[in-house]
């Protein structure tokens, strides 16, 4: 046998010691798929017992990419064995392979289970290798001198290849055998009181026994009520960070609610044990963590009155504003920039009828981009004010989200959840950097908004495309809407309904613009600003045809384009309509070929059971027939290659 | 209802697109070519071509000229054309397409041109 197993080592991790780092051999691997969670358990030899072992999740990849199969030999590093339901369960939570495959190593048996914690090592030494092996051993302190030993003595000649693998190795650190306690003459095992080590939140299990950790309050949640089948009920969740930067999210329902809200206050350091480890609910829980601890009545929380600097006050992962541009819709991340502008609050009726407040604030980075972040709720009342009156006080000052949720609507922006944390000015160096940044010239720097309905940046970003390559290509059909440049020319105007009336009326920095209501014969009512009034505005709303070389589409154009493709307002054309309709019908038509360059947003839309492509009229230029030529001349010589 | 009315092209005779480099290969042919007036005086307009090089018109200029004239007339040296056609380009004028145009024109899509 190449290489030497630590002996004895199952029964001394059964026995307690986890700081051996042993060398034992994966005997069989299984996959356990009680939940979502794929969980591995191992059994693992030391040539003369062998015992099952539950693999961190973290560990998963080893087995996925056969780096831990059956049959190779590892070295533990980082491991705990617990006691669960009167058995002995080991936990490995880091490991090094050291042969990814070997042959079965002695004749293991498995450890039998009993109630007492310790016992003697029996050593079965069933095959003629193993008896060779443990009698080198016998006098062994140094196992690793043992093992060179066995190498150059034995050789049979079938191990030929191992050895060429062994004769390359160093064995990681092989630390000397020691035999395990004997606890033969004692009694039965008492209830250990001793206070349960603190251990980093990053190795919290559900099958960690008695366990403690010291962390850092980030985020205190709401206190809510809840109402369901089985009654009434009350809530709250809070957020650790520990030294090692681990995060994990601790609830606590009704009577716990009681002994605990109090307590806990956010950038204090507390002690908590016993309490409950369950999978951490991905919906509302954005930490990164598998897991969420729940407090109940035997938990116990106790604050750490000395300052611990090893704990950070909060932990950060800011993604440059650039990466938001590519990052999936719902997505949450945090992000750091210098406010630039900030809107007044403004009352928005959601889905739910309620209404809540909204405030937008665009925020700049040194990745050269803009994005738009919306605060929802009290964000608009705190932060916003603050930042309001510092806006306009002429100081641009640095914002810290953690937590924010990313929005395809409009281009891409950041928006507030009910877990979002805002910082302003936070004394942390990413904060630092980017105020001497902005200071010294990040201000005036170029910026892209990647918020904005219409993309800026022009040739840069634009995609040409003909009509016909609209319905080749399935433009509209994934989840985000394609935008895309068309030239091509008006050739059709629908005249009947080209425009409705709109509420005039301003909500904040926008126009409300809704389709209002005729009251009587001479006043108009917007239902979602509740008034009434005299004049209302009328905004395009148009069907258009357009045609190029390849193929003809209908369009639909607002306001602005709308503006462009017939030179009139909407409401001149209205009023032309109702005075003259024949010459209405004549300036319409006089503005059909013309040509456009369209900038056009193509989304697949289902309107009741079908599925159809709907296709806005973002911008209508009229083609700028140097560049166009250009454009061409550079098609022409791809061509011809 | 309207009467669709066919007009014919005349291509029994068709001007080249040139500048002053393709001139020199069509002398005694009739050609077309846009220029920049830099001097008329009466008889001949000094121009420079789509090429940036000098070009000599002959024949009667109309009174007022823009900035860019196309010419049309029959080549009759390296740098000159004997024009009878002259049209007003306007003041704007994108030269640099004029020329791959001319480029083009003469060389692999010679055949797209009558």
């Amino acid at each position: 046998m190449p290489v030497s197993l630590t002996p004895g080592a199952i029964a001394a991790i059964r026995g307690g010691d986890v700081d051996a780092k042993p060398l034992v051999q994966v005997v069989d691997v299984e996959l356990i798929g009680r939940s979502a969670q794929e969980r591995y358990r191992l059994l693992l030899s030391d040539a003369a017992s062998s015992q099952h072992a539950m693999l961190a999740t973290q560990l998963n990849g080893l087995v996925r990419s056969g780096r831990v199969r059956k049959g190779s030999v590892v070295q533990l590093i980082d491991y705990i064995c617990s006691t669960v339901q009167n058995r002995r369960i080991i936990v490995v939570l880091n490991m090094e392979t050291i042969i990814p495959d070997c042959e079965m190593i002695g004749n293991p048996k498995m450890y039998p289970e009993t109630d007492t914690v310790a016992q003697k090592v029996p050593p079965n030494i069933n095959s003629g290798n193993a008896q060779r092996f443990n009698n080198d051993n016998i006098n062994g302190r140094n196992p690793v001198q043992n093992a060179q030993n066995f190498q150059s003595s034995v050789q049979p000649p079938h191990q030929a290849n191992n050895m060429q693998n062994m004769q390359s190795f160093q064995p990681a650190v092989q630390p000397p055998y020691q035999p395990p306690p004997n606890y033969r003459n004692r009694g039965p095992i008492m209830k250990n009181e001793a206070p349960a080590r603190i251990i980093p939140i990053a190795a919290l299990n559900p099958y960690q026994g008695r366990w403690a950790i010291k962390a850092r309050v980030t985020a205190k949640g709401d206190l809510r009520r809840y109402n369901n089948a089985r009654g009434d009920g009350k809530v709250f969740s809070f957020d650790l960070l520990d030294s090692d930067g681990g995060e994990i999210r601790v609830t606590c329902f009704n009577a716990v609610v009681d002994r605990f809200y109090d307590i806990i206050e956010v950038g204090k350091v507390y002690l908590i044990s016993k309490g409950s480890l369950k999978p951490a609910q991905k919906n509302f829980n954005h930490l990164k963590n598998e897991w969420e601890i729940f407090l109940e009545a035997t938990s116990t929380v106790d604050v750490c009155p000395e300052e611990d600097a090893s704990i950070p006050q909060q932990q950060f992962s800011f993604r440059p504003i650039s990466d938001i541009e590519t990052a999936e819709n719902n997505s949450i991340l945090d992000v750091i920039g210098v406010v630039v502008s900030v809107n007044p609050s403004v009352p928005i009726l959601r889905k739910n009828g309620m209404e809540t407040q909204r405030r937008i604030l665009n925020l700049k980075d040194g990745s050269g981009r803009t994005v738009e972040l919306t605060l929802w709720g009290d964000f608009c009342n705190r932060e916003g004010q603050k930042l309001q009156e510092m806006i306009d006080s002429g100081f641009f000052p640095v914002l810290a989200v953690k937590a924010g949720k990313v929005s395809d609507f409009s281009g891409k922006s950041i928006g507030t959840i009910s877990s979002t944390q805002l910082f302003i000015n936070p004394d942390i160096p990413e904060a630092c950097s980017l105020r001497s940044w902005f200071d010294f010239g990040g201000k005036d720097a170029a910026s892209l908004s990647i918020s904005r309905e219409i993309m800026p940046g022009g040739s840069k970003n634009e995609i040409r495309k003909t009509v016909s390559q609209i319905k080749e290509e399935g433009l509209g059909r994934s989840d985000k809407p394609d935008w895309i440049t068309v030239k091509a020319t008006v050739s059709f105007i629908k005249t009947d309904t080209f425009c409705y009336t709109a509420c005039p009326l301003m909500i904040g920095d926008r126009q409300c613009n809704k389709k209002v209501m005729r009251l009587g014969n001479t006043r108009w009512l917007c239902d979602r600003c509740n008034q009434e009034f005299e004049e209302c505005d009328y905004r395009y709303l148009l069907q258009v045809q357009i045609q190029d070389h390849t193929g003809l589409t209908w369009v639909t154009a607002f306001q602005e384009s709308g503006e462009e493709i017939l030179g009139f307002s909407a409401k001149e054309l209205f009023m032309l309509k109702e005075q003259d309709d024949e010459r209405f019908a004549e300036t319409v038509r006089s503005k059909l070929f013309y040509q456009f360059l369209f900038r056009l947003k193509i989304k697949e839309e289902t309107y009741g059971d079908e599925q159809r492509v709907k296709i806005t009229v973002v911008k209508a230029d009229k083609a700028n027939y140097s560049s166009e030529s250009q454009y061409m001349l550079d098609l022409i010589s791809k061509v011809s290659r | 209802m309207d009467i669709i009315a066919e007009l014919a092209m005349d291509t029994s005779n068709p001007a080249v697109f040139v500048n002053a480099e393709l001139l020199g290969r069509y002398v005694g042919r009739k050609v077309r070519a846009v220029i920049q007036v830099i001097r008329n005086d009466g008889t001949a307009v000094i121009g420079k071509s789509t090429d940036e090089k000098q070009m000599i018109v002959k024949g009667l200029p109309p009174s007022q000229l823009t900035t860019f004239v196309e010419v049309i007339g029959i080549a009759d040296g390296q740098n000159s054309i004997s024009a009878d056609k002259w049209t007003n380009f306007g003041d704007n004028f994108d030269t640099f397409t004029y020329n791959k145009l001319c480029q083009l024109a003469n060389g692999e899509y010679q055949h797209l041109f009558l």
